[in-house]
């Protein structure tokens, strides 16, 4: 298994954010993690990286645990989310330029400017990061997420900001890794099409604990409990969305 | 520790230096602007009778090493701040970065920076005011050294203070220098503060330069006594200020602060 997630806990003082999490994903797998706000899925990641640190359960990737391998480990992956940013008066160049010289990449200029080409924002290299738009701050993170070539790739809702034309380009790439590097993928969106294009496998998060998972079909199967032909990720997420209104109303 | 990931990190806030104009002013500016000042004012009390011989070299020479001390000791804590102020806290503890690898890049740059005003300090005091520090660096030399690592100690200290409490406390970096300045005897020697605050100051590494420095400056020679006292004491605050970042360090992680902090 490459990521082995074993009982993992997070309690913030009273609040339960994440509980008693276990899931494992296999090398090349795309595997989404699905759920409403609040369901842990971003806390989660932030222990797969090590940003947190977990109130019980262990974390195991490459077959090692977390915390005793934590720079073996993160040399060998990489992580995006447009929620996060990078030092707005360095241009975009001089930003990739310290994340390549931080994984250690031969020849990184050419490394940027193939990655930039990539993404389609080789015009704005010399650009300070400050004045691009989100759409081209978030493919400035895909380009550093990309910088070392990773086996397992965390990416936090990496299409949130892109336009549909865009968006279907760096969705393309992520496959074509995949496929040609067997790059192993943990993705967060809302967006419940793409996941369903996506994804090998979903894993439905919900009040920090996990409801379901398996194929997109069988967790539609689950949680809304009938029999279906085709996936309905999108109705499946209503219905959990209003499930835990309805709780927390009562 | 790998050199690629400190290189990076002194890449990361050579960048910053070089394109934030505020940086720039911290590392020039000010060390010149106070020498300007100060220079001026030893200028009028030199025309009055009562000046004692070499109390010019002894203001000028403390206000310059001063500013080497205020410096490291800003700089340390505002390259932290830098990363919170742009929301690059994940992306760097996200790579195999160390807080180790990461403390050591900065302290490379921000030597050269502390380095870079002091130096324009003493050239505007050499050219100005006929003060020449530079013939005095070998006996300043271990006096700084200490300064720069009393300064590193705080840097480190108000760095985790700012894990913990993020930017609402911001203000220690440019504030909690000046806390410790008078009790530093940066422009009097130690028994000229009142009794109570003597043994206060001898605790302080910062009181051991000084008074080393007006030594040298005085023609008394290398002070062994006030390097070795400072160098102890350093020793002490270091190895706190190391366990307490760890500490709380751990403590933001566990806390979710590291994410919270962007």
């Amino acid at each position: 298994m490459l990521i082995e997630i074993d009982h993992l806990t997070k309690r913030f003082g009273k609040f339960v954010a994440v509980d008693d999490v276990s899931f494992e994903v296999r090398p090349g797998e795309i595997v989404g993690l699905l759920g409403p706000n609040g369901a842990g899925k971003t806390t989660t990641i932030h222990m797969i990286l090590g940003l947190i640190s977990p109130s019980a359960g262990e974390v195991r990737i490459f077959g090692k645990p977390f915390n005793a391998h934590r720079q073996e480990i993160l040399e060998q992956m990489n992580f995006t989310s447009p929620y996060v940013a990078f030092p707005g008066r360095l241009t975009v160049f001089e930003n990739l330029m310290v994340f390549a010289r931080m994984y250690n990449v031969r020849e990184p200029r050419k490394k940027i400017v193939e990655l930039a080409r990539l993404f389609g924002i080789e015009e704005m290299i010399r650009k300070p990061f400050a004045r691009l738009s989100s759409g081209e701050t978030t493919r400035v993170g895909l380009c550093k997420a990309l910088m070392n070539e990773p086996h397992l790739l965390l990416l936090d809702e990496p299409t949130a900001y892109l336009d549909p034309q865009i968006a279907a380009h760096v969705k393309g790439i992520l496959l074509a890794m995949q496929r040609e590097r067997g790059t192993t993928i943990l993705y967060t969106s809302h967006n419940m099409a793409e996941v369903e294009k996506m994804c090998h496998r979903i894993i439905f998060m919900s009040h920090g604990r996990i409801i379901a998972s398996g194929s997109p079909i069988e967790v539609t199967q689950t949680i809304l409990n009938e029999d279906r032909d085709e996936p309905a990720l999108e109705e499946v997420f209503l219905h959990v969305a209003q499930r835990r209104a309805n709780n927390e109303a009562a | 520790m790998k050199r690629h990931r400190i290189e990076a990190t002194i890449m990361r806030h050579t960048y910053e230096a070089r394109r934030n104009l505020d940086r720039i002013l911290d590392m020039v500016y000010w060390p010149v602007l106070d020498i300007i000042v100060w220079g001026f004012f030893t200028l009028y009390l030199g025309r009055g009778t009562a000046m004692k011989p070499g109390m010019i070299s002894f203001m000028l020479g403390a206000i310059i090493l001063w500013g080497l001390f205020f410096a490291f000791q800003r700089d340390m804590a505002v390259g932290f701040l830098d990363e919170l102020w742009s929301r690059n806290l994940v992306n760097l503890f996200s790579t195999p970065l160390s807080v180790s690898e990461y403390m050591t890049g900065l302290i490379a740059v921000n030597v050269l920076k502390a380095a870079t005003g002091m130096t324009a300090a003493a050239l505007i005091a050499w050219g100005c005011y006929a003060f020449d520090i530079f013939p005095q660096l070998p006996a300043f030399l271990p006096f700084m050294l200490n300064l720069m690592l009393f300064a590193l100690a705080l840097g480190i200290v108000i760095t985790g203070l700012i894990f913990r409490y993020t930017t609402k406390i911001q203000g220690l970096a440019w504030s909690f220098a000046g806390l410790l300045m008078p009790l530093s005897c940066v422009l009097y020697p130690l028994k000229s503060l009142p009794s109570v605050l003597q043994p206060v100051a001898w605790m302080l590494p910062t009181t051991h330069s000084f008074e080393g420095m007006r030594q040298v400056l005085a023609g008394g020679g290398f002070s062994r006594g006030h390097f070795g006292w400072g160098l102890a004491l350093n020793a002490m605050y270091f190895v706190f200020a190391i366990v307490f970042f760890r500490w709380i360090f751990e403590s933001a992680r566990s806390r979710g602060l590291l994410v919270k902090l962007e």
